[in-house]
């Protein structure tokens, strides 16, 4: 398989540090994401786009990433979808004032990157709620909703088609900032793209 | 037109300067791929918030200081490698303790060191108190507003979490470690909101008076 592809946000921060010392196979390889437009996507076979990402940038791209979608590429996207970057995502929505029953994670269908994993354990980080995520979108009609925050048609993490690839969508923080050393999620996307994409 | 804000282009960034909150005390918002001396004509005070890409303000070098030079102030927020593009500025990182606060007999590490200054009329210093991505040591001459003391891990010898500059260059530079306007636009820590309800309308009034000084 090709390698994945992150894009760099011009500072060191855990996020990137986790994605690419979770040493996958194959490897994850770093870039700025202001060189996007001299990449060949087709050298890729995931597409990391980080929180931390300038989406009015990614907007600017949109048709590369779609195009690269399309051919059956994966994009993985995390954080809230402010700018259209991503074919066929609508807005997302803020829960004001949030108590933990808005914000609790609740898995609505067993999926391998999150086997394993106890949604409790992405509710709390230390007996705090929030890191995992805190607003929902509006996923496609035919999307696969993996998560959903609060209520069940709130959804938080889901799996879409584009063309022969896909969009693993995560509103909320960087989704391979979690899981553990032993659940690794990058890993587990990585080996996801890699032979067992149980999309519908 | 007087106050002005570099957009990083993030959701956060998107958020906090363009949602409802905040927006109307903007005079102009510039992406800050598309910040150039033009831009900034008219603008008496311009923040740079935390996050955003220093790849950027690194070739936007020369606009940010030429800009300082010209008696303006700067207000730099944190998480954007300011050690590396703005005079006078030097940063150590530290790992950050994000759970502090849980220990409910804790106490954070954070010292006011300058309470008469306008900025606390504005801006509680409880406000100011989150976790810290690292600390910075005040040119000098320049004056630190908070610190924090040595890392107890001996990492680094403390410093500054927020500091006021008005000797490198001609203007003023305000200069924090603090990152709220990811903290506000991800819509996660409420003293990153109630921080930047006090400091951005201070902010402004300060960019209508400097205007207004250059203008009789």
């Amino acid at each position: 398989m090709k390698p994945g592809l992150a894009l760099s946000f011009g500072y060191e921060d855990g996020s990137l540090h986790a994605l690419t010392s979770a040493g996958t196979a194959p490897e994850i390889l770093l870039r700025d994401i202001y060189s996007l437009p001299g990449i060949d996507l087709n050298d890729f076979s995931v597409l990391f786009v980080s929180m931390h990402s300038d989406q009015r940038f990614l907007a600017a791209r949109a048709l590369q990433i779609e195009q690269f979608l399309v051919r059956g590429g994966v994009v993985v996207a995390n954080g809230h979808h402010a700018y259209s970057y991503l074919p066929r995502m609508a807005g997302f929505h803020t829960i004001h004032h949030y108590r933990l029953s808005d914000i609790t994670v609740l898995r609505l269908t067993d999926h391998p990157i999150w086997h394993g994993i106890d949604p409790r354990d992405l509710t709390f980080r230390r007996g705090v709620s929030g890191f995992y995520g805190r607003v929902w979108h509006e996923a496609p009609p035919d999307a696969q909703i993996i998560h959903a925050l609060g209520k069940p048609d709130m959804p938080l993490d889901f799996i879409y088609p584009v063309g022969r690839g896909h969009v693993l969508f995560h509103g909320g923080n960087d989704l391979w900032t979690f899981g553990g050393e032993d659940k690794q999620l990058a890993s587990r996307i990585m080996q996801w793209v890699a032979g067992e994409r149980d999309v519908q | 037109m007087s106050l002005a804000i570099l957009d990083g282009g993030t959701f956060y960034h998107h958020a906090a300067i363009h949602g409802q909150r905040y927006r109307e005390l903007f005079d102009k918002t510039i992406y800050a791929p598309e910040l150039t001396a033009d831009a900034l004509v008219g603008v008496t005070f311009l923040i740079v918030p935390d996050r955003v890409n220093p790849n950027i303000l690194r070739t936007k070098r020369d606009v940010l200081i030429d800009f300082a030079k010209a008696g303006h102030t700067l207000a730099v927020f944190g998480e954007n490698r300011a050690d590396t593009w703005l005079p006078g500025v030097t940063w150590a990182p530290r790992p950050t303790n994000f759970w502090w606060w849980l220990d409910k007999d804790a106490r954070p590490p954070n010292r006011l060191l300058a309470s008469e200054h306008e900025f606390f009329q504005a801006v509680p210093f409880e406000h100011t108190i989150w976790h810290f991505h690292g600390v910075l040591t005040p040119p000098a001459g320049a004056r630190a507003l908070i610190d924090v003391p040595a890392d107890p891990q001996g990492r680094d010898s403390g410093g500054a979490l927020l500091y006021e500059d008005r000797v490198t260059l001609p203007g003023s530079m305000l200069v924090s470690t603090l990152d709220p306007f990811y903290h506000h636009g991800s819509n996660f820590m409420p003293a990153a909101t109630k921080l930047l309800d006090g400091f951005l309308p201070w902010a402004r009034a300060k960019a209508a008076l400097r205007a207004y000084s250059s203008d009789v």
